[in-house]
């Protein structure tokens, strides 16, 4: 469980990214954050797993104060929680079960960590998180040589090696075509249901967002004005998150699917 | 500044039309370049006359070096091997060190400020000292021989690795680095496995072109003692023995011309 | 047997491929470490070491400021002189060389002859030229220059036949077809592209020199080397302070600027 309790963060070049964030949060929901770029949306999901920190306020994930964790606890922390990038962040030099092994890194023995040589047992947990992604033939193909809906299962792949409680996606649909997002969301979905994972996701596709989520968090200047079941969100809702731009941004969201 | 000196020249075209055309700057750089020419030939008493006089004498050693004296040839594959090991090892621990020191001047893997600016003057320093001068004050230290000679090699490799490789560091794409620091990793970890994989073809790389001008280095070492075939041309030059330093002079290019030959053999394959 | 252990029985094995290159690389390790013996370091070197870092931290800062023929001062510029002159000889030099050695130009072989010449003259040691070259201007500055000159061309020439080779040869045609003479199509059709590149291969080059010449004392050819191994061969360690602090600051000085100017060329 995720608890955001009146959770403010001010950058420290003066720009207020959140204001005053109550939110609860429950394990294995899956949670949709939409809302105009720049009005805190990422800042929201990194402050979760402290790659942000916050300014004020408290933050507890399972009961634990994210704000006064440190160092190595912050690290053990970490590898509870999953995250997935809008550009993937893959090491593209190399194969793609290196990419995945990369989440046992932080449990291994030193001699391991300097030579990169993994463990039989990690090496089919991996090509196991491939499998459920449906890759597991790419295994030993290097990433530079996958298309971008592919590198994204693998970076999924490489958050579920880590057996998570929470993953977090940054806009992991927005660098994709329409069909392979529809086909990544998918994997989002049943990663939710089956495994009980919560899914915290920043999400520039209203329609997909409505249509995956449970919930959907609106967020505005840095505020939370919507909060709600999916099938709540009206025109109106959408109007105020967007402040009035809606038109605006539907009207670009439906060029940019025309010409894919 | 130059502009204001020298106004823009103003064109009057038949149809009316006014075209402004920047003075050219040539003539002043060559002016500039023509004076100082001047000025530092007379400094170092550079003086054709002499020249046409005497370089005559520069023939006549190379002739003398023509055809060289084979039968030096089995002196010769000691000090020759000792050249060669000598940039091999210092090439080798050098490459080593330049990896950590690289990590240390790299701004975007290391935080703080002075770790940063301590390598980063550290490597300028060691760049800029001629790789004779440290060999020299080597021979101090760890006496003749070409111990002093293997860490002059060793402190121009770190100095020269070091900072390609903190350049390559500091361009290359944090994606990856963000994603490790997410799963739990150090700063250290996520170098490690997000960063190093990307520069490591150019940091071997760049550590087999440094070993091949290292040879070339390794062989006038030998002239201040620290190790060598350095040491023999120094000698046959002192004897005036040309036919034999012709000798050494053609094997040492048939040895750089292999070593470069194979080096680069490797680094068109790591591209 | 399930697709998870097919895969991961499919796995590449290039274990083989890395281990031998280790292996490899290990024994010319062991291999070199047999050219050197640590038996030679012992308590006077260490007290040797400490003497030169002190020496280095309190330089002699009479030398370094008087105005005199010994002053560190002096001598730079001497050095600077040397490493100037000595490009452009070796700029000269290089160009005839490096229009003999484009393959664009002249024919294969004669290109071939070329090449070779160039990599001769590339692998000979500086300082050999600097004791042959003595011979021929005596000890002094004047040596320094024409060792700096035939130690430039190899690089010089190397990066000139790079660009002459990519010469657009477009335009000469366009220049034919208006009715030029071979003089006016390289005067207004080869040496502007060439020369901003000549330009600063020139630079580049300069600023190793500066390098180059601050060794060639070490043989009597002039510039601040020939102190410098005197300061040292006397163990007057705040004079080498002196002398290497001046260095330093001069080369790094050096190369900010034609960093900096070499930027501005390429840019146009």
């Amino acid at each position: 469980m995720i608890q955001f309790m009146n959770v403010t963060k001010t950058y420290t070049n003066g720009t207020k990214a959140l204001s005053n964030i109550n939110l609860t949060i429950k394990q294995g929901e899956f949670v949709a954050v939409i809302g105009l770029s720049g009005a805190g949306k990422s800042t929201l999901i990194r402050c979760i797993n402290r790659i942000h920190d916050i300014s004020s306020g408290t933050l507890l994930v399972d009961e634990v104060d994210v704000a006064k964790l440190k160092g190595r606890h912050i690290r053990k922390f970490r590898r509870r929680i999953g995250m997935i990038f809008q550009s993937f962040n893959l090491v593209t030099r190399t194969t793609v079960i290196n990419n995945v092994l990369v989440s046992f890194v932080p449990g291994l023995p030193l001699w391991r960590k300097l030579t990169g040589i993994f463990h039989k047992e990690h090496k089919i947990k991996a090509l196991e998180a491939l499998d459920k992604v449906g890759i597991l033939d790419k295994a030993f193909v290097r990433v530079d040589q996958l298309s971008g809906g592919q590198q994204q299962r693998v970076a999924l792949a490489r958050t579920l090696a880590q057996n998570p409680d929470i993953i977090l996606a940054d806009e992991p649909i927005a660098s994709l075509d329409p069909v392979t997002a529809r086909i990544v969301m998918d994997d989002f979905q049943r990663i939710n249901k089956e495994m009980d994972i919560s899914v915290i996701m920043n999400i520039h596709h209203v329609e997909i967002a409505l249509e995956y989520a449970d919930r959907v968090i609106g967020i505005r200047k840095g505020e939370v004005v919507f909060d709600g079941e999916a099938s709540q969100v009206t025109q109106e809702i959408l109007q105020e998150i967007y402040g009035g731009k809606w038109e605006a941004e539907k009207a670009e969201m439906e060029e940019q699917a025309a010409y894919v | 500044m130059f502009d204001k000196l020298f106004p823009p020249k103003k064109m009057m075209l038949p149809g009316g039309k006014i075209v402004l055309q920047k003075r050219s700057r040539t003539p002043l750089v060559v002016l500039i370049l023509a004076v100082c020419t001047v000025l530092s030939a007379q400094f170092t008493n550079f003086s054709f006359p002499v020249l046409f006089d005497r370089i005559h004498e520069f023939f006549t050693i190379i002739n003398k070096m023509i055809p060289p004296d084979w039968g030096s040839l089995s002196g010769i594959w000691s000090p020759l091997l000792d050249t060669i090991k000598m940039s091999l090892l210092g090439s080798i621990i050098g490459a080593w060190i330049a990896l950590p020191v690289a990590v240390a001047a790299s701004s975007n893997i290391v935080q703080s400020r002075i770790v940063i600016i301590i390598s980063k003057a550290l490597l300028s320093l060691l760049r800029t000292l001629p790789t004779l001068v440290s060999a020299l004050i080597a021979t101090f230290v760890f006496g003749l021989g070409s111990m002093a000679g293997t860490v002059a090699i060793m402190l121009f490799t770190i100095s020269y690795v070091g900072k390609l490789l903190y350049e390559q560091i500091e361009n290359v794409d944090m994606g990856a680095f963000e994603a490790m620091e997410s799963l739990g990793m150090t700063r250290l970890e996520a170098f490690r496995f997000a960063v190093l994989p990307q520069v490591l073809p150019g940091y071997i790389s760049t550590s087999l072109y440094c070993f091949e001008g290292n040879v070339r280095y390794a062989a006038i070492l030998g002239l201040v003692g620290a190790g060598g075939i350095g040491l023999l041309i120094n000698e046959g030059l002192g004897w005036r023995d040309y036919p034999a330093v012709g000798m050494i002079i053609l094997v040492l290019i048939v040895t750089v011309y292999a070593i470069e030959r194979v080096s680069e053999h490797f680094r068109k394959k790591l591209i | 047997m399930n697709s998870i252990d097919k895969q991961l029985a499919a796995a590449p094995r290039n274990q083989l491929y890395l281990g031998t290159i280790a292996i490899i690389l290990a024994a010319l390790f062991v291999w070199s470490m047999t050219a050197v013996s640590f038996n030679q370091i012992d308590q006077n070197s260490l007290k040797i070491a400490k003497n030169i870092v002190h020496g280095l931290t309190h330089p002699d800062t009479e030398l370094l400021f008087n105005v005199s023929k010994q002053s560190v001062l002096y001598l730079l510029l001497e050095t600077v002189a040397i490493a100037f002159l000595g490009t452009v000889v070796g700029a000269v030099l290089a160009v005839p060389l490096a229009f003999l050695a484009a393959s664009n130009i002249v024919p294969k072989p004669l290109s071939w002859l070329t090449r070779l010449l160039l990599i001769i003259i590339r692998t000979v040691p500086a300082l050999v030229y600097g004791l042959m070259l003595i011979r021929v201007t005596g000890p002094g500055a004047f040596a320094g220059v024409l060792t700096v000159g035939i130690t430039s061309i190899g690089m010089l020439a190397k990066l000139y036949v790079d660009a002459i080779e990519e010469l657009d040869t477009r335009v000469l045609e366009s220049m034919t077809s208006v009715g030029c003479t071979t003089f006016e199509k390289i005067r207004f059709g080869i040496i502007p592209q060439l020369m901003s590149t000549f330009l600063s291969v020139m630079i580049y080059r300069f600023d190793m020199n500066m390098r180059e010449a601050s060794i060639l004392g070490l043989v009597g050819a002039g510039g601040i080397g020939a102190p410098l191994i005197f300061a040292m061969r006397s163990y007057k360690w705040d004079q080498v302070g002196s002398i290497l602090i001046g260095l330093v600051v001069l080369i790094l000085m050096i190369e900010f600027f034609s960093n900096k100017i070499r930027a501005k060329l390429v840019r146009g």
